[in-house]
């Protein structure tokens, strides 16, 4: 019993012994990828051994997630998951060939970043209850934009028009990008979109924003009101992503990595890039809290991926 | 005089000794990996990206701009000397660039390319400097409506790209257009065509099809051929272009120039038409369109012009509204990110130096750009003398490591080998692949930017047309047009003299 003990705490003596490879389920230079290129160094530091990032994009990050799922749990591989892989696709892709919570250790949450309400300047609604009263007054005309079906404005959408009861048209683009050049230009009408690529656009007084999606208000725009307290209550979405690892990776090795984890988190410099991302730090602090955050997120966009109504076959 | 201004403090930030290292790093980096086939910008940028942490943040944008332009430069060389486009505007490079070495012209191609695209890189750029803010407004005016109608045209246009049988051409396009479904539904989300592989929900990669079609295809063609090979290097005449190969394309320099820059502008996917349109225009303007696809000059000249004018205009709606046209873009913004500077509308007025500094580095950087590669462009003919049975294995080789870098993932290198045998029956059915492959780029974006204009005007088809949207009915219009004439009888004898290969 001692040994077992024993055997499941200490550190397994060979790791790390080769490099830890970082698997990222996205292309690069999106916000995940970036985050993951900004920690590496950190952990190769702590860890001793290189820390390599592995963009492994596809199916909306399942083929990484995937790869990383059935991968050999001794601690030398590890997944950014984000709320797409391990909250909103499993519930988006009827097949997927991984369970988040079952096949994962969650390690650490190391990000969460607003999602932000804007509208175009044209349209006559300069806060979060004039909006509603625009879109009763004339359902089905507003359209809302989003990066992709199933994406996090997507679903913020989908649950705006639940709580609101309005009528607004999912229009969805191929990434968030061409979807701010629409709303710029007044085709579409409002946007959920990444607090941070929005935020040049705010500032530059091109685009109006309402309202943050979270429930506390960010500190990058502290002046802007969230939903909830817009009249939306319980309003609340945030994106995120973290550290994990294969299902058996042992217990020692999980919680090194979480505590060097959010050492780095919390080091000075990378507090400073996770302010420009946008990113608060994150409400989980142990990987058991993590745990219990994913499978909460897991219901909640269960519940809401079945009542927009969108999946993927 | 307030841009002279502006220049004076781009180039005082641009020649400045760390950003000119920088920024030679960055092209000879770009160069590098231009070469070498299927290893994009996307992943080298990746890579270095972790140092750009650390850098001024204008050294960094100075640095991976290099990368992208450079890359542009360096995607033609292997387009001329062994076919393998890198980048999807250097297919069109492929059609007359590697015929021209075949016949022992890859150096007269090459130099063509490298001033063609240092012509075209110093346009955009002032271009970019005089007039970036309202071109960006230009950018915005281009709606869904707007993209499917100039892809329409585009792909109207596209049919003159082939110089073999109209039928066989339409073909290939609509075979380009079916694999272009492959993958996930936009609108939808609903997966088409994939099998049950997750690999393919996000559709077949572009490089990986142009490596498959062109590359491997040349490779296995090739190999039928024994020592014909050996021939090619043989009948080198001289390096570089002769007073006539100037006289031929100065004009396919400027037609290029203005088309590319135009084209740069739009970010949902004007930098793609860009050489096509420059290929088809030449063409079409051409008093001997018999020649091409054999080894025109303007056939190289043209598209590369527009290629890399295309490239830098197409930083405009990136500087000045924060919209990346593409992967590459989407990296250089993550990059500012992290350093704190978002690129929207403001950057031109919170950081001059960093606007204009990254327009002036252009500029030097282009220039650097022809400098390099002149020189280069012996020792790359020196290449194609090495045996075929060394080259084509190490081709190989780098093929692979390119496709399999795109995502990591040896599946798509498996896709590649698919490509290279249904390549190589393309070739042996005399069909072309570059119809297919504009099919194949054209059409997913104009299926997209169809059904969500349709789903804005909520399902009336006459959005199109209507009054209101003056740029979508012009190029209805003007694809009208250009299909009549080649229905047209009276003129079908001169399209016969565009289509019919060997009289």
């Amino acid at each position: 019993m001692l040994a077992l003990c024993a055997s499941t705490l200490a550190l397994p003596q060979d790791w790390p012994s080769r490099p830890v490879h970082l698997v990222v389920p996205y292309a690069p230079g999106g916000p995940v990828d970036l985050s993951a290129r900004l920690i590496a160094p950190k952990l190769q530091q702590a860890l001793g051994q290189p820390v390599v990032v592995e963009n492994k994009p596809g199916a909306g990050g399942n083929i990484g997630a995937d790869f990383v799922a059935k991968s050999s749990p001794d601690g030398h591989t590890l997944v950014m998951g984000a709320i797409a892989t391990h909250a909103i696709n499993p519930a988006l892709y009827p097949k997927l060939a991984y369970d988040p919570v079952r096949d994962f250790r969650h390690i650490a949450l190391l990000v969460q970043v607003p999602n932000v309400l804007v509208v175009n300047n044209e349209l006559p609604a300069r806060s979060v209850a004039e909006l509603v009263a625009l879109a009763k007054r004339q359902p089905g005309k507003l359209d809302f934009a989003s990066g992709s079906t199933g994406s996090t404005g997507h679903l913020a959408g989908e649950l705006f028009k639940q709580i609101t009861g309005t009528e607004l048209v999912h229009v969805p683009y191929k990434g968030s990008a061409p979807a701010v050049a629409d709303l710029l230009a007044g085709r579409v009408h409002l946007m959920f979109d990444n607090l941070a690529s929005a935020a040049p656009n705010i500032q530059a007084g091109k685009l109006r924003a309402l309202a943050v999606t979270t429930v506390r208000r960010s500190s990058f725009l502290p002046e802007l009101p969230t939903l909830d307290e817009s009249g939306l209550k319980g309003f609340e979405m945030t994106t995120w992503w973290g550290l994990m690892a294969p299902a058996k990776t042992p217990q020692p090795v999980v919680d090194r990595i979480s505590q060097e984890a959010l050492r780095a988190i919390e080091s000075p410099d990378l507090r400073e890039r996770w302010r420009a991302m946008g990113s608060e730090l994150p409400g989980a602090r142990t990987p058991a809290e993590f745990t219990a955050f994913v499978e909460r997120e897991r219901k909640l966009y269960a519940e809401l991926v079945k009542r927009s109504g969108a999946t993927v076959d | 005089m307030e841009i002279f201004h502006n220049l004076y403090i781009g180039f005082v930030v641009a020649v400045h000794p760390v950003n000119v290292m920088y920024c030679f790093i960055g092209v000879i980096l770009g160069t590098l990996i231009g070469v070498l086939p299927g290893i994009g910008p996307v992943a080298t940028i990746a890579m270095l990206l972790p140092i750009t942490f650390n850098l001024n943040p204008v050294a960094a944008l100075i640095m991976l701009a290099g990368i992208y332009y450079g890359a542009q430069y360096g995607g033609s060389t292997t387009a001329i000397l062994v076919n393998i486009p890198g980048e999807s505007s250097s297919v069109v490079t492929c059609l007359d660039g590697y015929q021209m070495a075949r016949q022992g012209r890859a150096g007269p191609a090459l130099a063509i390319a490298a001033l063609g695209s240092f012509f075209a890189g110093c346009v955009a750029t002032l271009i970019i400097a005089v007039a970036a803010p309202p071109l960006a407004e230009v950018a915005l005016k281009f709606g869904p409506a707007e993209y499917f109608s100039l892809m329409v045209f585009g792909l109207v246009a596209a049919t003159v790209l082939a110089h073999g049988s109209l039928i066989k051409a339409i073909a290939m396009v609509l075979l380009g257009l079916l694999l272009g479904l492959v993958g996930t539904d936009v609108n939808s989300g609903v997966l088409r065509f994939t099998f049950g592989v997750p690999e393919l929900s996000d559709g077949i990669g572009f490089v990986i099809v142009a490596m498959g079609m062109f590359g491997t295809a040349e490779i296995i063609a090739n190999l039928e051929l024994k020592d014909q090979r050996e021939i090619f290097t043989s009948k080198v005449t001289h390096l570089y272009p002769t007073k006539q190969d100037l006289k031929d394309s100065w004009a396919a320099v400027l037609r290029g120039t203005a088309l590319g820059s135009m084209l740069g502008i739009l970010p949902g996917g004007g930098a793609l038409l860009a050489s096509f349109g420059a290929y088809t225009l030449e063409k079409k303007v051409s008093k001997h369109p018999e020649r091409f696809g054999k080894g025109a000059i303007e056939g190289v000249a043209g598209p590369e012009s527009a290629n890399n004018a295309g490239a830098q205009t197409s930083f405009i709606p990136m500087l000045t509204l924060g919209i990346p046209s593409n992967a590459v873009m989407a990296l250089m913004i993550g990059a500012l990110m992290i350093q704190g500077i978002a690129p929207g509308p403001q950057v031109m007025n919170e950081k001059p130096e960093l606007f204009w500094g990254l327009i002036a580095s252009m500029w030097v950087g282009n220039l650097m750009l022809v400098v390099l590669n002149l020189p280069l462009i012996g020792m790359w003919v020196k290449l194609l003398t090495v045996p075929y049975r060394y080259l084509y294995p190490s081709i190989l080789v780098f093929m692979a490591i390119g496709v399999f870098s795109l995502s990591n993932n040896a599946f798509d290198v498996l896709i590649m080998a698919v490509f290279g045998v249904l390549g190589y029956i393309c070739v042996k059915l005399e069909c072309e692949p570059a119809p297919m492959i504009l099919g194949f780029i054209l059409g997913p974006l104009m299926e997209e930017n169809l059904r969500r204009a349709m789903l804005l005007s909520r399902g009336d088809p006459f959005v199109f047309v209507s009054p209101n949207k003056p740029i979508s009915l012009a190029f209805l219009v003007a694809s009208t047009i250009l299909l009549v004439i080649v229905a047209m009888p009276a003129i079908r004898k001169k399209r016969e003299e565009v289509f019919v290969e060997e009289g």
